[in-house]
C-alpha cells in the first residue's frame, strides 16, 4: 500500500479500490462488512491512511455518512454488498436530487453464483433506479483506475457515482500499477441551501429531478472519461462489461480478429452516443453479461435512437443463461468459437460434500444446542417450536447435525418475521436468533415493534462481539476501532432494556446446561424475553491470546457410538477408518463440548492426561 | 517461451490455500509473468472446501481469473477430500501435487466407517486419474521435519517449483516474503519449501516433461 507511482504491485480487486481512494484523495471512508466488498475498509484500516476509515452500523447510516461528508466537499467512499444497497436505497435515491461538491464513490458488489449472498441480485438496475452514474471495472487494474475516474466524475458532476463490481473483480488478484497517493480532501464548506438539501415532498423537488437528468444527458454525451473502448474491428460485434470483458478475451485468444469487442466501463447513463458510433456497421450484436440482461434490455429498448438494425443476441432469446455465473467456456460456446480440444475425465470417486460448519469451540454451537435442548426441557417438541435464524455465521446451524434454524431471511428479519407469524395466529413459542452484529444493523427496531405490539416471544442474541462471518470487524460494543479510534461502547443489555423488554438475562453459552434451563424457563413466560448469549469468536480469540486447551479421546474408551458428533457436528472431530472417533489436534479448541456428549468418558482434557503422565 | 499456466489450489478453508495462491502470484509478478487469480473469500474459509484459480502468462496475457475442468496443469492439493473432488480440474497429461492429510467433513463422520473407509483408495484413484503424474507429501514427514503443518503450503510450493521451475527459489521466496507477516513464520515457511523440493525431487521422474 505504501509503494511508490509507477510500482507494479499485486493486488486483489478490493485492495485496488482501497489503493484508488487513497489516489483520489478520499477523506471519509465508510462501509458495513459484506462479502464480497469487506475488505477495501479493511486494507484502509490495515494503511493506517490519515483519513476516517471506520465501519457504520449499517449500509443506510454508511451512506448517509458519506452523503454528509461529501455535501461538505470531502471526498467519500463508501461500501457495501448488494443487498446491503437495498437497505442504503431509501438515501441512494435522494442523493440524486442533492448531489454532493466533494467526490462520492458508492461501491456496491455483487456476486454471481451466488457464492456468499442470499440472492443473485443484480445491482446495475440501480443506475436507472435512482438515476446515478454506475461505472463497471472488469480487474483489479480497472478497480483501482475507476475509483479515480469515480471521484472526478462525480466532483464534475455533482453526483455520487456508483462503483458496481462482482466477486471476481473484487476477489480476483492481478498486477496493479500504483499511481500517486494524494493529500485527502476534507471539508471545504456547508452553507444553507434548502431547495438542494430538503427533499420531503418540496414543490421543488420537480425542478431538481430536471437538474437531474440535465447531469445524466451531460453525462452521455462526455467523452471526457477512458470508460468505454472498442477492440477489433467486423460485422460481428460483442458488447460486454466487468468480468464478463475477460471471459471474452479469453474465449477469444484463439480466434483474436473474429469479433468486435465494445466494452462498456459506463453502464449508466447508457451510453448511447458511443454506443451507436461503435455499432456502425454490426449484423449481429452478442451481448455477454452476467446476472441480469441490462445492457441487453437498454440496448432492445434504443436500437432507434442507436440507428441499428442488428440481430442481437444475449439472454433474453436464450443464448446465455440467466443465472450463475458465466466462464469463458460457456462464453466460447455461445459466440460458437471452437474450443481448444480439452480432454477431461470426471472423478471416480463421488466425495461427501463439505458445507462450511460452525468452526471448532464457536459459542453458537452451545446456544444452539441449549436453545434445542430448552424447547424439549419446556414440554414442547422441537417440530412445534420455530427458531428463526439471521444473518451471520450462526445460519451454518441450518446444517446436520443442528438441524436449527428454519429461517434466514434478510438482515434483522428473524425478529420480524416470529412477530407476523404470532400476529398471524401461531400458538405455540416462538424463538428469534440474532447475531449481536446483526442486532445493531437492524434487529433494533424489530425488537421495538415486539414490544410495543405485546408479541410473546424468546430471542436469543447471539453476542460473540464481533462482525465474525465477514472477517471479524468492529461493532458498537468494541471501545476502540480497528484504527485505534476511542470509542464509547454500546451496550446491549442497556439498549434492550432501555426498549422494554419484558426479561433480559446474560448467560455464557459455554454452560450449557444452566442456559437450557433459561430457555425452557423463559420459552413458557408471556412478553418479549430476551437471552444473551455472550462468549467471544472462538476463532477470532484464538488468534488474540490462543486456545484455552484441547482434548484428545481415549481410543481403548471409545466405542465408536459417534454420540459426540451426532450432538456438535464439531470439523474437529473425526470417525477413523476403524469406525472410532479421534480428535485433530491442531484443530480443536478446547470447549470440552463433544466431552459432555460421550457416554464413555473416553473424551479427556489433553493438558490433564499430559500432566497425569 | 510463451505460454499459459493453470493453477487450481484445493483446500479445506483454514490450511493456507489461499495464502499459497498469493505467493505464487506474488512470485510470478515478480519474475514479470502476467498474473490472475480467483479465489472465494468469506463464508466459505471456515473448514469449507476453497478453490483459488492461479493463471500465469508467460510472455502472454492472461484475462479470466477462473478455468474450467480440464483445464489445471497443476491441481495443488492440501488435503485428500478436496483433491479428489478436485480431480475433474485437471487437464490431460498435468500433475498433482497433495498433502495425504486427512480431514473428513462431518458429512462423511456422521455416516460411521463407511464413507472414511474408501480414504486409502484416494491416493491410488488420484494417481490412476492423474496416469502417474503424481507426487505425494506425507503430513508426519512435514510435521517432523518443520515442526508445524501450518506451513505445508510451502512444502506444496516448493514442490511445484522443483517440478515445473515455473520461478526460481529466490522469486519463491520473496513471494512467501511478501505474504507472511513474521519472522518466525517466514523461516519456519522456508524450511517448508525445501522440504517440498527435496520431496519432488524423489518423487520427478527423471525425464519430467515439464522441467526444461
Amino acid at each position: 500500500m505504501k509503494a511508490k507511482k509507477g510500482t507494479k504491485l499485486v493486488m486483489m480487486g478490493n485492495e485496488a479500490i482501497a489503493r484508488g481512494a487513497l489516489e483520489a484523495g478520499v477523506w471519509v471512508a465508510v462501509g458495513y462488512p459484506g462479502t464480497p466488498s469487506s475488505e477495501v475498509i479493511m486494507t484502509l484500516q490495515e494503511y493506517k491512511a490519515d483519513m476516517y476509515a471506520e465501519w457504520a452500523i449499517n449500509e443506510k447510516v454508511a451512506l448517509e455518512i458519506a452523503f454528509g461528508a461529501s455535501i461538505g466537499g470531502a471526498r467519500s467512499l463508501v461500501t457495501m454488498k448488494g443487498p446491503g444497497l437495498n437497505i442504503a436505497s431509501d438515501p441512494l435515491l435522494s442523493a440524486a436530487y442533492s448531489g454532493v461538491n466533494g467526490g462520492m464513490i458508492i461501491l456496491v458488489a455483487d456476486d454471481p453464483g451466488p457464492i456468499t449472498t442470499q440472492t443473485e441480485q443484480d445491482s446495475r438496475w440501480y443506475g436507472p433506479l435512482a438515476k446515478l452514474p454506475m461505472i463497471s471495472p472488469s480487474n483489479p487494474q480497472e478497480a483501482k483506475d475507476f475509483t479515480i475516474i469515480g471521484i472526478t466524475m462525480s466532483e464534475e458532476f455533482e453526483l455520487p457515482v456508483i462503483l458496481r463490481t462482482t466477486t471476481r473483480v473484487n476477489h480476483a488478484v492481478g498486477d496493479v500499477i500504483a499511481g500517486e497517493i494524494i493529500e485527502p480532501k476534507k471539508f471545504k464548506s456547508f452553507s444553507r441551501d434548502p431547495e438542494r438539501f430538503v427533499r420531503a415532498g418540496m414543490s421543488w423537488n420537480l425542478a431538481r429531478h430536471k437538474w437531474l437528468n440535465n447531469r445524466l444527458r451531460d453525462l452521455e454525451k462526455s467523452t471526457k472519461y477512458p470508460l468505454n473502448s472498442i477492440e477489433g474491428e467486423g460485422k460481428k460485434c460483442i458488447v460486454t462489461e466487468g468480468v464478463a470483458y475477460q471471459y471474452v478475451k479469453e474465449a477469444l485468444s484463439s480466434e483474436k480478429n473474429a469479433f468486435k469487442i465494445i466494452k462498456l466501463g459506463l453502464l449508466y447513463p447508457f451510453p448511447i452516443p458511443f454506443l451507436s458510433e461503435s455499432l456502425k456497421g454490426c449484423e449481429e450484436i452478442y451481448v455477454v453479461e452476467e446476472l441480469d440482461p441490462f445492457i441487453e434490455t437498454l440496448l432492445r429498448a434504443n436500437t432507434d435512437a442507436l440507428n441499428i438494425n442488428a440481430k442481437i443476441f444475449g439472454k433474453l432469446n436464450g443464448g446465455l443463461p440467466l443465472e450463475g455465473e458465466l466462464s469463458p467456456e460457456i462464453i466460447g460456446s455461445f459466440l460458437s468459437i471452437k474450443r481448444k480440444d480439452v480432454v477431461w475425465r470426471a472423478e471416480e470417486i463421488q466425495v461427501p460434500q463439505r458445507p462450511p460448519p460452525l468452526c471448532p469451540g464457536c459459542p453458537h454451537r452451545n446456544s444452539y444446542l441449549a436453545i434445542l435442548a430448552g424447547i424439549s426441557k419446556a414440554g414442547f417438541n422441537r417440530k412445534e417450536v420455530p427458531i428463526f435464524g439471521d444473518i451471520g455465521c450462526y445460519a451454518l446451524s441450518v446444517y446436520p447435525p443442528l438441524n436449527a434454524i428454519w429461517t434466514e431471511h434478510s438482515m434483522g428479519a428473524s425478529i420480524s418475521m416470529a412477530v407476523g407469524l404470532k400476529i398471524a395466529g401461531f400458538e405455540k413459542p416462538v424463538i428469534a436468533t440474532i447475531g449481536d452484529s446483526t442486532f445493531f444493523h437492524t434487529g433494533i427496531p424489530p425488537l421495538i415493534e415486539a414490544v410495543n405490539k405485546k408479541v410473546d416471544m424468546l430471542i436469543v442474541i447471539l453476542d460473540n462481539s464481533v462482525v465474525a462471518m465477514t472477517g471479524h470487524q468492529a461493532t458498537p460494543a468494541w471501545i476502540e476501532t480497528e484504527t485505534g479510534r476511542r470509542t464509547k461502547e454500546v451496550k446491549i443489555e442497556d439498549v434492550v432494556r432501555g426498549i422494554g423488554a419484558d426479561e433480559v438475562r446474560i448467560v455464557d453459552p459455554y454452560r450449557i446446561d444452566e442456559m437450557t434451563k433459561t430457555v425452557a424457563e423463559l420459552l413458557k413466560k408471556k412478553g418479549v424475553n430476551i437471552i444473551i448469549a455472550r462468549a467471544p469468536c472462538a476463532i477470532y480469540e484464538m488468534r488474540k491470546r490462543g486456545r484455552p486447551g484441547y482434548y484428545i479421546v481415549l481410543e481403548d474408551l471409545c466405542t465408536g457410538c459417534l454420540a459426540c458428533i451426532r450432538a456438535t457436528g464439531c470439523p474437529a472431530l473425526y470417525t477413523t477408518e476403524e469406525g472410532k472417533v479421534k480428535i485433530m489436534e491442531d484443530d480443536c479448541y478446547g470447549c470440552g463440548l463433544c466431552a459432555k456428549y460421550c457416554p464413555e468418558e473416553a473424551i479427556v482434557s489433553g493438558e490433564k492426561v499430559a500432566k497425569k503422565d | 517461451m510463451q505460454k499459459k499456466i493453470n493453477i487450481l489450489i484445493s483446500s479445506v478453508g483454514g490450511q493456507g490455500g489461499l495464502s499459497l495462491s498469493r505467493m505464487i502470484a506474488e512470485a510470478s509478478a515478480i519474475k514479470g509473468y502476467r498474473i490472475t487469480t480467483g479465489e472465494i473469500l468469506g463464508m466459505a474459509q471456515r473448514f469449507g472446501s476453497v478453490l483459488s484459480f492461479v493463471r500465469i502468462g508467460i510472455n502472454e496475457e492472461v484475462y479470466s481469473p477462473i478455468f474450467s475442468k480440464g483445464e489445471a496443469d497443476y491441481l495443488l492439493c492440501l488435503e485428500l477430500f478436496e483433491c479428489v473432488r478436485s480431480l475433474s480440474y485437471l487437464k490431460f497429461g498435468g500433475w498433482v501435487i497433495t498433502s495425504t492429510e486427512v480431514k473428513p467433513p462431518i458429512s462423511a463422520s456422521l455416516e460411521g466407517k463407511k464413507q472414511v473407509e474408501k480414504v486409502p483408495s484416494y491416493l491410488e484413484a488420484i494417481r490412476k486419474h492423474s496416469e502417474g503424474n503424481l507426487i505425494s507429501i506425507e503430513p508426519k514427514l512435514v510435521k517432523e521435519v518443520v515442526g508445524t503443518l501450518r506451513a505445508i503450503n510451502a512444502t506444496v510450493l516448493g514442490a511445484f517449483i522443483m517440478l515445473s521451475g515455473v520461478f526460481d527459489d529466490d522469486a519463491a521466496l520473496e513471494g512467501i516474503r511478501k505474504v507472511l507477516k513474521s519472522e518466525r513464520a517466514i523461516e519456519i515457511s522456508k524450511k517448508a519449501y525445501n522440504l517440498g523440493k527435496s520431496i519432488a525431487e524423489k518423487a520427478m521422474p527423471i525425464h519430467a516433461d515439464n522441467k526444461s
